[in-house]
Order: structure tokens, then C-alpha cells, then sequence
């Protein structure tokens, strides 16, 4: 359940869990997203009954083998954006974040748009 | 003339105005960019969608605000691009919204729409990140609300509005870290100031050009280009212009008439020489920021219009190669003078001025320096095997804290490089002996790691702190033998202590003894240690050399 790096003095362990919560906490930053979309209903279910902030929710982290990393992210956008182009944001801000913050290389980040909400102020 | 009321034809000529100021500060607006990727093209992408909002406006005759706004609106989301961009859209789109039906404007449909502009596009984000685009929208609406309770003159109305977003646009590095860190001011806030400042000039019917945008400073625009430079080149590519060069010039009048000077050509003329490049320049000084790898040509490129007022150079691969250790020493020694090309290199590590003489007599091609307490990075050797420029290189780290930066530094080589793991000078040595040039890389590897392996190596050196290792007390300042990795001795005296441990290392089987003696010793007090070796052992040749190395008074090989 972790993703592993390798420097000079030994290797670097990062768990999943922490790589989802980054990549999610990229991903509300921009703008256009309402939320995610639990995609663990049961766990994603019980952080939210103990009202804990669940960053990691609805983001989906599959490592292949020859470490290459994807990164699914299941959200919800408001409607009367251009959602290509929010999707394109939460690609871009994502990746960027993993980059800076752990060194971490993503081969993708697959988004699926789950919802759409309407609001009207 | 005042005007109390906006109609539909002055609301599109806004829009125009303030799309057409926007583009033409999009560049600046572009160096600002560090939130949220540090892309820099929040400007091309805020004016690709104005420009689409624009462009549906154009194509449509109508007088009518609300349906110029609606326009306007369908016209921006359709385009919009980049985070600021869809930002903008949706400002847009609630500003039309509230301004729908509407044939003219008043000053308080202006600030209502600006209001409900704000709260569409807050509604539209699961967490606002303040200091951005959004705020200045806000803070500017919020001023325009309450100017207009009691103020009903629309140019007054929008004059407040642009005097709050620039001051709101100031405090977004207050709001946001990552703007204070790099020292600039929000990218998308500074659009949105751009096109209201559009707005503005339209409603007092000035031309755009009166309002020149207060440019950012070089300085900020310098710290610009250093954040995204750096960026880009921790996660993606090695530095390709080592050098920062700023130059200011005081132009010469008599250069100037010879050669007159416009920003763009000076600009086509030095791209070629590096990147990250600014040129900023008044009617007396021109300022130039480049990365490059030869700034002596942007200097001289910089000359022929003036003389120098300023010059500063920085190494970019020193301040950065904490960082970017590995990346950047590829790159570093690529343009540094090469060794002439051989077949075989060997590059080993030592400490004192004789030793390295003694590997070099050996044949070793480079010898990098450092040892125990000072040990070589992985980036030295890279730099010193793309000096050594061979097609097979041998490593010699002769410390077994070293030998790992070398296979580190053998793995991203594009030579043939072996590392053959000596753990200490006299193994190195006893290692390089063994180099055969006629053979290839394995058999010589073998050869050296099975002489390697027959020599015995002796150190004698002193205790820095008192200490006590396998039951043997050592006192600070002692000097300790040590044979391989175990203590054997230790007494005040350096003497006897190299005398004991000879003693210990020296067998029947031995017949020749090397010492080299450090730089806190004479070659007397060396001669010294033969006479003891002759006194007490037979058929053993002793040779000793200067090595001119601290921290180790002796150094003995016996095999």
C-alpha cells in the first residue's frame, strides 16, 4: 500500500492514503469543483459520521507494475462551467502538487465527472 | 456630460476595451502566474476568454445590456480556459444573470450584478482559495454595493471599484503564502484589475492608452522567472544556462544613433543566447535579465547601445546544486574543458597532495579529493568522469563511505563504468598495480579486486574525544593503530603506536611494507619505522612515500 522512492541514502516510503489526501486537497483548490465522489462508500461513510475532514475521499490511487502511478479522481463540478476545462485544471493543479510536495511522478490522472450540481444564488 | 444610465452599445464597448487592455497586458499578467501551477499563462488564458466573450458580442447588434451581457456570458464559458478563465465565466455569468431583462444600467445595477457575479462564482467552488481572482472580485463588488447607496453616478461607481481591486489585488501575498514567498501579487486578480480598468476608461471616455498599467518591476519580474525556472528544472530537465546575468545600460546617444535600439530586436537578438529573458528599458537605462550560458555575449550584445552601469553574474548551478545535485552535473561539466578521449580512465579518490601524485604516477586519470570526514558527492564524480572523458572508467573510491556515491554516480554515466570497491588508500592502490590497459573491463575488475584483497592495510590516527572501544580506554589527542576496521593499539605516542601496529601486521608471509606518512610528520621519523621493521623481521622491503595527508599520520600497507 505504499509508493516507494529511492535516493542516494536508502528509499522513501509514502503511503497511498497520503498521496490521495494530497491529490484531493489539489483538486478542491480548484475552482469549479463542488466535491467528490466517495468511491468507498463504507469507509469514505464512516469518516464522515466521525465528521473528519476526508480529503482522500473519491480519489483512487493504482500503482501498475514498472511503478508507474495513476490516479483516478471521481468529482462533481458545478454546473455552468466549462467542465473540460475544470477537468483540465484539476489535471494539471494535481500533478503539479504530487510534484512539488513528495517528488512523486504520475503517469495519469483520470477524471471522472460523477455529478454535476446546479445552483442558483 | 455625465452619464447616469449605461445602454447596451456602451456596455459592449466596455467589454471590447476591457478584453483589448487585458490582451495587451496579458504578457505581464503571464510572469505573474505561480498559483496554482506555476505555468505562467493565466494571462493567455484569461484573454482567450475574453476574447471568445468578445467575439460573440461583436457578432451580435443589440442595445440591449441584458442581452449584450448574456452574450457575453455564453461567449466565455464557451472559451473558457485555465482556472482564472473559467473564474472569469462564471463572474460573467451571474453578472449577466442579475442584469438580465434589463435594457440600461444603473449605478446600482452595476453593483448588484458585480455582486451577483461574486456570489455565482463562490457557489461554484467547494473551497475558495482567497488571494486569488475571487478575492479581488469580492472586496471590489462588496465597495461597489455600498458606493452605490449613496452615490448613483456609474463612472464614480466604477472608479471606486478599480481604486478597491487594486488595493484589494495588494493584499492577495497577505491572503496567499505562495505569492508572498516568490514576492509578486495574484495573476488572475491582476486581470480582472485590467479589464475593469478597461470599463473605467471606456465610462470616462479615455482612451486606453492614457492608463498604461503600472508595469510590474524588474525585480518582481526577476523573481518571477527564477521561481518557474527553478521549477521546471527540479521535475523535468537539467539547467541549460548556468549563468543569471542583469545588465544595466545608460544608453549613448552617438551608439544609439549607430544603432538604434528597440526592445523587440534587442529581444530576438538575445533569446539565442539563453532563456528566462527580460527586457525592460526607459529613455535612459535598459535593464536585461537572462539566464545564459555565455553572459559575456549578452554583455557584449548589451554595449552597443551605451555604456555599463551594472553588471551582476551568478552561477545558478552553484546556488542550486544542493538541490539539483545529480540533474545538474550532467549538464555542468558538459561545457567545461574535456581531457583528451582514452579508452581507459581511472578516477580515484584520495586526501594530501602526495598521495594524489602517487595515483597519478600509477595512472590514475583523475583524482577527486576527499576521503574520511570529506567525502565526495555522487555530482563530483559525474563531473569528474565526463572530465575524464573515456569510453571505460574504473572507480577507486578507497573509503567504504565513498564506495557508494560511485556506484551512484557509475549507474547514470553513459561510459562503461566499473566500481571496483577499494576501501582504503592502500587497497586503491595495491588496485591500480593490478590495471592491465590490454584487458577489458571485467578481467580487470577481477584483477584488481583479487589484489585488492592480499593487501593489508594499517592507519594510525588520533582520538578526537575520549572514548572507549572494546574494552580499550582512549584518551582524546591519543593516537590509535588501527589494522583493517579494529583498534590494535593506542598509546600517547605516534611513534610506538606505528611501531606496534607494524607489528601486528607484519607476518612471515609479508614481504613488503609501504608507509606513507601524513603531513604532521617527517620523512626521519618515517625512516625511523624501517629501521624498526629491518631490526625485528627478515626479508621485508619497506618503501616509504610523502603523502601530505591529514588527519592520519601513517598510512601502512602490508602484503
Amino acid at each position: 500500500m505504499t509508493i516507494e522512492m529511492k535516493t542516494n541514502y536508502g528509499k522513501i516510503d509514502v503511503s497511498k492514503e497520503v498521496v490521495a489526501v494530497i491529490a484531493g486537497g489539489a483538486a478542491i483548490d480548484c475552482y469549479g469543483i463542488v466535491g467528490m465522489a466517495s468511491q468507498k462508500q463504507l469507509k469514505d461513510g464512516i469518516t464522515d459520521l466521525l465528521g473528519k475532514e476526508n480529503l482522500g475521499r473519491g480519489v483512487v490511487i493504482r500503482e501498475l507494475e514498472d511503478e508507474e502511478i495513476h490516479i483516478d479522481m471521481y468529482i462533481i463540478v458545478s454546473y455552468g462551467t466549462k467542465i473540460s476545462e475544470v477537468a483540465h485544471n484539476v489535471q494539471s493543479k494535481v500533478k503539479y502538487q504530487l510534484e512539488k510536495m513528495l517528488g512523486l511522478k504520475v503517469n495519469s490522472v483520470n477524471i471522472f465527472v460523477q455529478g454535476v450540481r446546479v445552483i442558483n444564488p | 456630460m455625465t452619464i447616469n444610465l449605461i445602454d447596451g452599445e456602451k456596455f459592449a464597448h466596455m467589454l471590447i476595451e476591457g478584453a483589448n487592455n487585458l490582451s495587451n497586458n496579458s504578457k505581464k499578467i503571464d510572469a505573474l502566474n505561480v498559483f496554482p501551477v506555476p505555468d505562467g499563462d493565466t494571462g493567455t488564458n484569461m484573454n482567450l476568454t475574453i476574447t471568445s466573450g468578445v467575439k460573440e458580442v461583436k457578432g451580435q447588434k443589440t442595445d440591449h445590456v441584458g442581452k449584450v451581457a448574456g452574450t457575453f456570458a455564453k461567449g466565455l464559458l464557451m472559451g473558457a480556459r485555465g482556472n482564472s478563465g473559467v473564474i472569469l465565466s462564471q463572474l460573467f455569468r451571474g453578472f449577466s444573470k442579475s442584469v438580465e431583462g434589463k435594457e440600461t444600467l444603473t449605478a446600482k445595477d452595476l453593483s448588484k450584478a458585480f455582486e451577483y457575479g461574486v456570489d455565482m462564482a463562490y457557489k461554484a467552488v467547494m473551497k475558495p482559495v482567497e488571494g486569488t481572482i475571487l478575492t479581488v472580485a469580492k472586496d471590489s463588488a462588496k465597495k461597489a454595493v455600498e458606493f452605490a447607496k449613496s452615490n448613483d453616478n456609474p463612472v464614480e461607481l466604477m472608479e471606486a471599484v478599480v481604486k478597491e481591486a487594486k488595493a484589494s489585488l495588494k493584499r492577495t501575498p497577505d491572503l496567499l503564502p505562495v505569492l508572498k514567498e516568490v514576492g509578486v501579487v495574484d495573476s488572475g486578480g491582476q486581470g480582472l484589475l485590467t479589464i475593469y480598468e478597461g470599463f473605467l476608461a471606456v465610462l470616462k471616455g479615455e482612451k486606453i492608452v492614457d492608463l498604461i498599467q503600472q508595469e510590474p518591476s524588474m525585480n518582481e519580474l526577476v523573481q518571477v522567472e527564477h521561481h518557474q525556472s527553478m521549477q521546471a528544472h527540479l521535475s523535468i530537465e537539467d539547467l541549460e544556462f548556468g549563468y543569471c546575468t542583469e545588465v544595466m545600460i545608460k544608453f549613448e546617444d552617438e551608439k544609439v544613433k549607430e544603432n538604434p535600439f528597440t526592445e523587440e530586436a534587442f529581444r530576438d537578438t538575445l533569446s539565442q543566447y539563453g532563456d528566462s529573458l527580460l527586457v525592460v528599458s526607459d529613455e535612459d537605462l535598459l535593464k536585461v535579465h537572462i539566464h545564459a550560458e555565455y553572459p559575456g555575449n549578452v554583455i557584449t550584445e548589451a554595449q552597443k547601445f551605451g555604456s555599463l552601469v551594472n553588471v551582476k553574474i551568478e552561477n545558478m548551478r552553484e546556488q542550486h546544486s544542493s538541490i539539483l545535485e545529480l540533474e545538474q552535473a550532467a549538464n555542468a561539466s558538459a561545457s567545461s574543458k574535456k581531457n583528451e578521449k582514452t579508452e581507459y580512465a581511472i578516477i580515484t579518490v584520495s586526501m594530501g597532495e602526495g598521495i594524489a601524485n602517487l595515483f597519478k604516477g600509477l595512472g590514475a586519470k583523475k583524482v577527486i579529493a576527499g576521503g574520511q570526514t570529506m567525502n565526495p558527492s555522487t555530482e563530483d564524480f559525474v563531473k569528474a568522469m565526463e572530465e575524464a572523458n573515456a569510453d571505460k572508467i574504473i572507480l577507486l573510491p578507497n573509503n567504504s563511505n565513498i564506495v557508494m556515491a560511485a556506484e551512484q554516480a557509475a549507474s547514470v554515466s553513459d561510459a562503461e563504468v566499473i566500481v571496483v570497491p577499494s576501501k582504503s588508500v592502500p587497497q586503491g592502490l595495491a588496485a591500480l598495480l593490478a590495471f592491465n590497459p590490454a584487458d577489458s573491463l571485467e578481467a580487470n575488475k577481477e584483477g584488481m579486486l583479487e589484489s585488492l584483497a592480499s593487501v593489508k592495510t594499517g592507519e594510525v590516527t588520533y582520538a578526537v574525544r575520549d572514548t572507549s572501544l572494546n574494552g580499550v580506554q582512549i584518551k582524546k589527542g591519543d593516537f590509535m593503530g588501527i589494522f583493517e576496521k579494529d583498534i590494535v593499539t593506542t598509546l600517547p605516542n605516534v611513534q610506538e603506536v606505528a611501531k606496534d601496529l607494524l607489528y601486528k601486521m607484519v607476518d612471515e608471509d609479508s614481504e613488503i611494507v609501504t608507509i606513507i606518512f601524513g603531513e604532521d610528520r617527517t620523512q626521519k621519523e618515517a625512516e625511523e619505522l624501517i629501521e624498526y621493521l629491518e631490526e625485528h623481521f627478515e626479508d621485508i622491503d619497506v618503501e616509504i612515500h610523502q603523502g601530505n595527508q591529514p588527519l592520519y599520520s601513517y598510512i601502512v600497507s602490508v602484503e
